[in-house]
This record gives C-alpha cells, structure tokens and sequence, in this order.
C-alpha cells in the first residue's frame, strides 16, 4: 500500500510535468507572426478593390487610344530619393489625372490633359530603403552606407551618393540593407495606392514594379513587372533574388499557376551594350523554343522609347533609314560607357527573331511596342516645351542638362556641363487600343499587342493586314478593318495566291505639330539573311510617293528657331493609306509596322536656350520629328 | 506525531515531489517555439517560390533549423526591448495597425449621413457647362462652307463631311475635354452658337468642322439619387480616414496622455 502510494505521487509529479509541454504553449508567437504578416496586403486589398463592370461609359467595340505611362519611380525608389523626389505613388497617380505636384526644385508640374492610365513602377531592390536611412532614428540609418543619406546635399553630392549606393549593388554585401520590412511596407503603400486611384471607365492605375537587374559587363537588363489587377504577391522579385531575368520569367509562371497575373516589359535595350537582344541566353547557350516561348509568354511588349532615349534602330544598323538617327541615347545606363548597337535596338531584334524563325522554327523577339518616360519625378516627361527630364535635382534646369552653358567655363575650358543628361529625350508615351478604360480592357490589349509607342505627342495610330480590308475612304473603316483583317501585334499566315492589303492610319496630337508622313518599315528573310526597307505610305500636302524611291517629297516645314514657332499651313491632321507590299514573297518570313512622323518642330534643349537667352547648342539636334511606332504584323509563309 | 509521519518513505515522496513540481514550474517558464506544421508548410512553399525547386528533406529541415533560430533571437530581441527603439518597426507594426483599423467594414450609411457628406462636398458633384453635338470633318474651308450651303439648301447631312478618327456626334463633353479632343481653342468658338442648326465652319487642330449642336448643358450639381453609388464609394474612400480615426478615439481612451510643459 505505502509504495502504491508512492508510485501514485510520483506519477502525479511526473504527469503534471509532461502535461505541460503537451499543452499548446501561449507562445507560439512565431506561427502568428508569420500568419498576420501575409494577411496585412490582403486586408489593404479588400479595403479599396474595386470592383469591375462592364461596359463602362466609354465602351466601343472598335476601341479607343488610350494613353499612359507605365514606368513611373517615386520616392520609394532608391536613385529618385537620393535624387530629391519626396512625391508618393499616391502623389504620382494625383498628378496623372491632372493635379499640381511639386518638383524637388520647387517649381509645379501639371499636365494639360489627364493621361488614361498610369502605373508607378519603383525599384524591386532597396525599395523604400534609401528614405529610411535618411532618417537618423532608423536601425538602418546607422549603417556605414548610410553615412550622409540624412543629410543629402546639392547635386554633386547626390551623384556621389547615389554611385555609391550603385556600386554597393552590385557588391556581395548588397543585401546587408535590403531589409524586408522596409521593403513590404512600401510594397504595401504602392498597391494600396493604386487600388485606390483606379477609377474604372475613367482612369486606370496598375499595380508594378521594376526588376533592375544588369548583365556582368554592366549592360541594361531592366524591366518593368506588370500586374493585371490587385492580385499581387507578398513581394516583388529582385536582383537580389537573381539577376539573371530567365529566374524573373519561372517566378511570373509560377504566380501565374496562382492565379497572379502579370507581364514585364523592358526598357533602354539601347543602353544594353548588345545584352538585352542577345542570341545566347544567360547561360550562353543557344536560344530554344523553350527560352523562345517562356520569354514571349512573359515579355509581350518592349519600351522602344523613354527619356534615355529611342531603341528603334541605330544609324549603324539601319544605315538606309534615314530618321534612324533619332534620339540615340549612346552609352551604358548611368555611365560615360559606349553601348554597342548590335544586340541593343528592336529592329534588329524583329530581323533576328524572324531569322531564327525560319531557320530553327522559334521567335523570341516577337514583342509589341509602347513607350514610356521611366520619369523619378513622379511626373510623366514627354513635353518638349515643358520638360524637367527624371532625375529631380541632378537635371532640373538648363545648365545640369548640357542645354545652357554654365555660368563660366569649367576648368578644363568646358563650356558646358559635363553630363550625358544631355542625349536625353522629352519622350515616352505608351498607346493601346482598348474597348474602355478599365484594368482589364488594356491589360489585355498589352497581351494582344494592340499597343504603339509615341515621342510623347498623344498621335493616334491604327495598323491592319489582310486580304477582306474596306477601301480607305470607308465611313466605317474601323469596324470594317478588324473584320477582314488583323491588327498590330498579330499574325497573318501569308497565302500563295494572293498579296496582303495593309491599312495605315494616323491622327494627329491636336496640342503637338500636324503630320508629315506614313511609313511603313518591312523586315524579311531572303536566302537566310534578314533585310529591311522604309516605305513611305502616305504623304502631308498633297504629296505623293516616288514609286522608286518610296519617298514623299519634302513638305517644306520649317522650325523658326528663334522663338520655336513652326510653318503654319503645312503638315496633316490624319494621313491614311492602303497599301500592298511591291515586293511581296509569299513565302518569306516578314514583319512590318507602322512609323509616322510629325513636322519637325524644337528640341526641349533648344527650348531651354531661348528661354535662357542663348544659341542653341551646335553639337546637339535643334529639331526633332516627333513619331509614333505601332507593334508589328508578322506574315508566316504558307506551307 | 501520527505513525504515517514517522515513514521515511513518505517523507521521500513529499521531497520528491516538491522537486518534480518545482522543475516542472521552472519548464513552464521557458518560452516554447511551436513548429506547426502548417509553418513547415509554408517555409517549404516560400522556398519553391523563390527557387522553383522543392525543398528536400534535408533542405527543409535545415530551412525548420534557420527558422527555429530567427525565432529565437527575434524573442531574445524582442525581450530586450529592441522593437521599441527602432523607428522602421514602429512605423511597420503603425501601418499594420492602420490597415487592421480600416479593414473594418464600414457600415451602409444612413440616408441623412449620406446626404450630409453629399452636401458638404458639393463641388465634386458640381459638372461645368457641357456640350452634346454632332460634327461633319472637312479638310479645307471652302469644302465645308460648301456643305453648309447644301445643308442649308434641304440637303441631309448624313452623307455629308470626310471620314476621320473622329467621332460623328460627342455626348456631355466640357470645354476643356473638347479642347483636348480638338485642340485648344476649339471650344471657344462654340459659346455664342445656337442650337439645333448646322454652324460652321469651325477651326481645330485637325481642320474644318460643321457643328450641330444637340444640347448645351448649363454649370449643374448632380442629384444626389442620381449619384448615389459615386458618393458612396466617395463616402467609404473617405470612410477609410473616419474608420481609422474612431478606431484610434477608442485607443485613446485607454491612454492617459501627458505633456510636459515647456
């Protein structure tokens, strides 16, 4: 009986103990933690989803222009903060439809007209890491990269600051800074401020980011993620994930299988140094029609122009084009560094694309066009006569951008500032056809390519291929194109019998210069060597193209460069045409798309110098042809 | 002294378990890390993400071991204060809180409280003097002055004018979006117009109009019945801000706010 009774105490003890440790304990804070952590964007996202319906007001099944910008960096971007800009996406989505925002300089930035979508696209890397550090209470201010970030000065300072940041970047100790919490709280904002500006049928915001990766030569890789609505994940992939842009594209699959919807575009393909267009891929292995379809199920558009310039094509690479030299932005992205042409513009990317299409059945270049500003002013930039360039105060008068010489010669008798700010372009405005103004019609628009690129001007294009197209004059030319043919950024299966009509049509920005002519630029492969050619389709004042040397004859316009006023009287506000290929080879792999050009009208640098009171730099263009690019039609041979 | 008391044994078993309960309170005072396995789950998952390959046994635990110790020394810091001292996890667990705050959903409003909102931001509701009318395009002037004369001879004027991107007829369009349609200076010359009859020709950007004009709709204030959704979601989207703010009136009534005087 005693030792019963002890063996029942001890079991008592012993029970109560393990009882304990079986319990679930009150502090398993971590599995909370993780919990609420991913629940925090999902209630932000409830709070302000809008709802979709459609039609909206503005419906049309013909579809509508619609104009925006998609590359858009505020101070959650590590360079614009170093640069001055405090403005917020909120801030950013404000000035889109049509609000008074402040320049880092001081001065206001308003559009004359609204855009119609608008998507704030900060660095994935670093993401709001930079304001942070600038403030000294922060665990992050403290460290030695830091050093100075609270006390940003003038703008050499900042340039200095802002390289040293970029070599840290690329550096092993990279991630050291790039603390999550910062990161996911400022992911947080962007979504929450876009969901909260869309305003579907009137403007669209959309949700993104920029995936700022470079190649090991220093060569531009950047592009631009896209999400078609508010379902979005936790955070965004970065450089610091991977650089290599192939890991970008399996992360996007990957959300895709979840339902995440989303595209990248990238940009400054000019400042690539032949990286961005290359026919090896990361690895440098021979592209396949593996790489070839998951670049082109993630990579449906390209940004062919922006304030670092027009990827188009190169003088060097198109010599017989002779508007090629058109804003050529020559260097590495943020660098003094030549970037070679080969491997860096689309036309050529089009050539090598249809090549490899022929030879080895794949295309990995089979992308649509839009341009975009990559402004870090919050602010879209695309006014010649009203431009303040995209890095706040490094290039926000006439004198930083190499536009107005600097007060006295520099030391080494340099007249002007020593800056490449000066190749830059008042350019970027993306275009889609969509059937309203809402999240979804222009998301898919983008997938379908229906998209152009302009110099900044709102100039309206519409491009067709097929063998059932209305005449030109048709009341109904619109409705009647889409039924009997395809549009910008489709296919057409070529067909032995009969040659394809193409329908060119362009309106003019009615705030910007009337037009000058239609051009339509043809690539093809011929006995396994890709070619192009320039046609110019249609023709301003009454002019008509040579038939031999497909050319318009000069309209005769004029840019007084005194005041910038232009030849009045000359110039279209529409110019269209119907047109058949004189060469056609049905059984050639062949791309074609649509470029029209305004009449010449003032470089933002010579705006600057005559309100400045001086000459207009000799050694820069005074005058520019503002243009629009559409996406390509692409003919397949018949079998 | 009772017998029982005198048993050695027993005494032992007291001793014994005094020693076990007090062990057993001092297990209780460790902070226990739970690995669900709904965690295990989830860090295998986030590693598929963000390497598209799953994780291996071996992978995953050593991801439960990499977790286990980041809880540990997140408790550790958290234990010394050190959450407190920084203003990133401040303003982070802030923003959690706002977002938790305007979650809540915000409840249809009275009809009164609609009607009060709708009344103190008339201005948004306010539309500006508007135009609905039909356009004929022509390039040149005498093109259009000569079409004018044949409407104004009987002619219809549905065959009448040049095809363009533009559109025939523009409902409720303001100044400044005609202006932005047709080019600055456009609107302007449709002040004095009657309505109802051709006019023309008008200059714009792209050339020479014929203008019908179908209604001039003067400066209004939308009816709130007719408006009712728009000032709704107006009303949540500011709601957002109220939501937070009587959430954050509830949190101060727990808090006894000093300020020390200058």
């Amino acid at each position: 009986m005693k030792k019963t009774f002890a063996i029942l105490s001890m079991l008592l003890v012993v029970t109560s103990c393990s009882g304990d440790s079986n319990t679930p304990a009150s502090n398993n804070a971590g599995g909370s933690q993780t919990d609420s952590t991913s629940a925090a964007p999902n209630a932000a996202a409830q709070v302000v989803a809008n709802a979709e319906s459609s039609p909206t007001p503005g419906f049309n099944a013909d579809r509508n222009a619609y104009f925006g910008d998609l590359h858009v960096h505020t101070m959650y971007s590590f360079d614009a903060f170093i640069f001055g800009t405090t403005s917020s996406p909120s801030d950013a989505y404000t000035f889109a439809k049509g609000g008074t925002i402040a320049h880092p300089a001081g001065f206001e930035m308003k559009l004359d007209v609204p855009l119609d979508f608008y998507g704030v696209s900060d660095h994935a890397f670093y993401l709001g890491v930079l304001r942070e550090m600038a403030n000294p209470d922060s665990e992050i201010s403290k460290h030695e990269i830091a050093d100075g970030m609270s006390t940003l000065g003038d703008s050499d300072d900042r340039g200095s600051k802002f390289l040293r940041i970029l070599s840290f970047i690329r550096s092993e100790r990279a991630t050291e800074i790039n603390d999550p919490n910062i990161v996911k709280s400022a992911w947080d904002d962007i979504i929450e401020s876009a969901n909260r500006h869309n305003d579907p049928g009137n403007f669209t915001t959309f949700v993104a980011y920029e995936y700022t990766t470079t190649a090991d030569d220093g060569g531009n890789l950047h592009r631009n993620v896209i999400f078609r609505d508010d379902n979005v994940p936790d955070l965004p992939f970065s450089r610091l994930d991977s650089r290599n842009p192939e890991d970008l594209w399996k992360w996007m699959d990957r959300n895709r299988a979840e339902g995440i919807e989303s595209l990248a575009i990238p940009h400054n393909s000019n400042g690539s140094n032949g990286n961005m267009f290359m026919l090896t891929d990361w690895s440098g292995n021979p592209l396949d029609s593996a790489y070839a379809n998951q670049r082109m199920r993630n990579e449906p558009l390209i940004e062919i122009t922006q304030v670092k310039g027009t990827s188009d094509t190169h003088p060097a690479l198109s010599p017989n084009d002779e508007w090629a030299d058109f804003e050529i932005m020559p260097f590495m992205v943020a660098s003094h560094l030549a970037s070679q042409p080969e491997g860096s513009y689309v036309r050529e990317a089009y050539r090598n694309g249809i090549t490899l299409q022929e030879q080895q059945g794949f295309n990995p270049f089979k992308f649509g066009v839009i341009g975009s500003s990559d402004t870090h002013n919050a602010t879209y930039a695309g006014d010649e006569d009203d431009y303040w360039s995209k890095v706040g105060l490094r290039d926000s008068d006439g004198v930083k951008r190499g536009s107005v010489p600097l007060d006295e010669p520099s030391d080494n008798g340099e007249l002007y500032a020593d800056t490449y700010y000066n190749t830059w372009s008042a350019s970027g405005l993306a275009g889609v056809w969509a059937e309203e103004n809402t999240r979804a019609a222009i998301y898919d628009a983008f997938r379908r390519k229906e998209t152009f690129g302009t110099s900044g001007p709102r100039i309206k294009a519409r491009f067709f291929s097929g063998y059932d197209l209305p005449e030109i004059d048709d009341a109904d030319l619109a409705s009647k194109a889409y039924s009997g043919g395809v549009t910008m950024g489709s296919d057409l299966l070529a067909d032995a019998d009969r040659a394809p009509s193409f329908i060119a049509w362009v309106a003019r920005d009615p705030n910007s210069a009337p037009l000058q002519r239609v051009q339509i630029i043809k690539g093809w492969v011929e006995d396994g060597e890709s070619q192009e050619t320039v046609y110019d389709v249609a023709c301003s004042d009454g002019g008509i193209v040579d038939p031999v040397s497909h050319r318009c004859p000069d309209n005769g316009a004029q840019v007084n460069l005194a005041d910038c006023r232009i030849s009045s009287g000359l110039g279209a506000a529409e110019l269209k045409a119907r047109w058949q290929d004189p060469e056609y080879d049905a059984t050639q792999n062949a791309f074609y798309y649509l470029r029209a050009m305004e009449n010449p009208s003032c470089r933002w640098s010579t705006w600057d110098a005559i309100r400045a009171g001086v000459e207009p730099r000799s050694d820069l263009a005074a005058t520019i042809q503002e243009r629009v690019w559409s996406s390509p039609i692409w003919i397949t041979p018949s079998q | 002294m009772p017998r029982i008391l005198k048993q050695p044994l027993l005494w032992f078993c007291l001793i014994a378990s005094v020693l076990f309960a007090a062990d057993s309170w001092l297990s209780v005072s460790r902070i226990e890390i739970y690995v669900s396995a709904a965690l295990r789950e989830r860090l295998g998952l986030l590693w598929e993400t963000q390497t598209g390959m799953i994780a291996s046994k071996n992978e995953l635990d050593s991801l439960v071991q990499n977790w286990i110790e980041e809880e540990v020394l997140f408790q550790e810091a958290l234990r010394l204060g050190l959450d407190q001292e920084d203003s990133i996890v401040r303003r982070r667990m802030v923003q959690k809180l706002n977002f938790i705050a305007e979650s809540e959903p915000v409840a249809v409003p009275e009809t009164r409280v609609l009607e009060d909102f709708y009344s103190r931001n008339l201005q948004d509701y306010t539309l500006p003097r508007r135009y609905s009318m039909r356009q004929l395009y022509f390039q040149t002037s005498p093109d259009a002055q000569s079409a004018l004369a044949a409407i104004d001879r009987g002619e219809s004027a549905a065959g009448l004018g040049e095809s363009s991107m533009l559109s025939g007829s523009y409902a409720y369009r303001s100044s400044f979006d005609l202006n932005a349609t047709f080019g600055s200076g456009f609107a302007g010359q449709l002040q004095n117009l009657s309505a109802n009859s051709w006019h023309g020709p008008l200059k714009s950007s792209f050339g020479y109009h014929l203008v019908l004009i179908t209604g001039i709709h003067e400066q209004e204030v939308t009816p709130l019945r007719a408006i009712s959704a728009q000032v709704l979601k107006d009303y949540r989207q500011s709601g957002q801000d109220s939501a937070r703010q009587r959430y954050l009136a509830n949190l101060l009534r727990k808090y006894e706010v000093v300020v020390e005087q200058q």
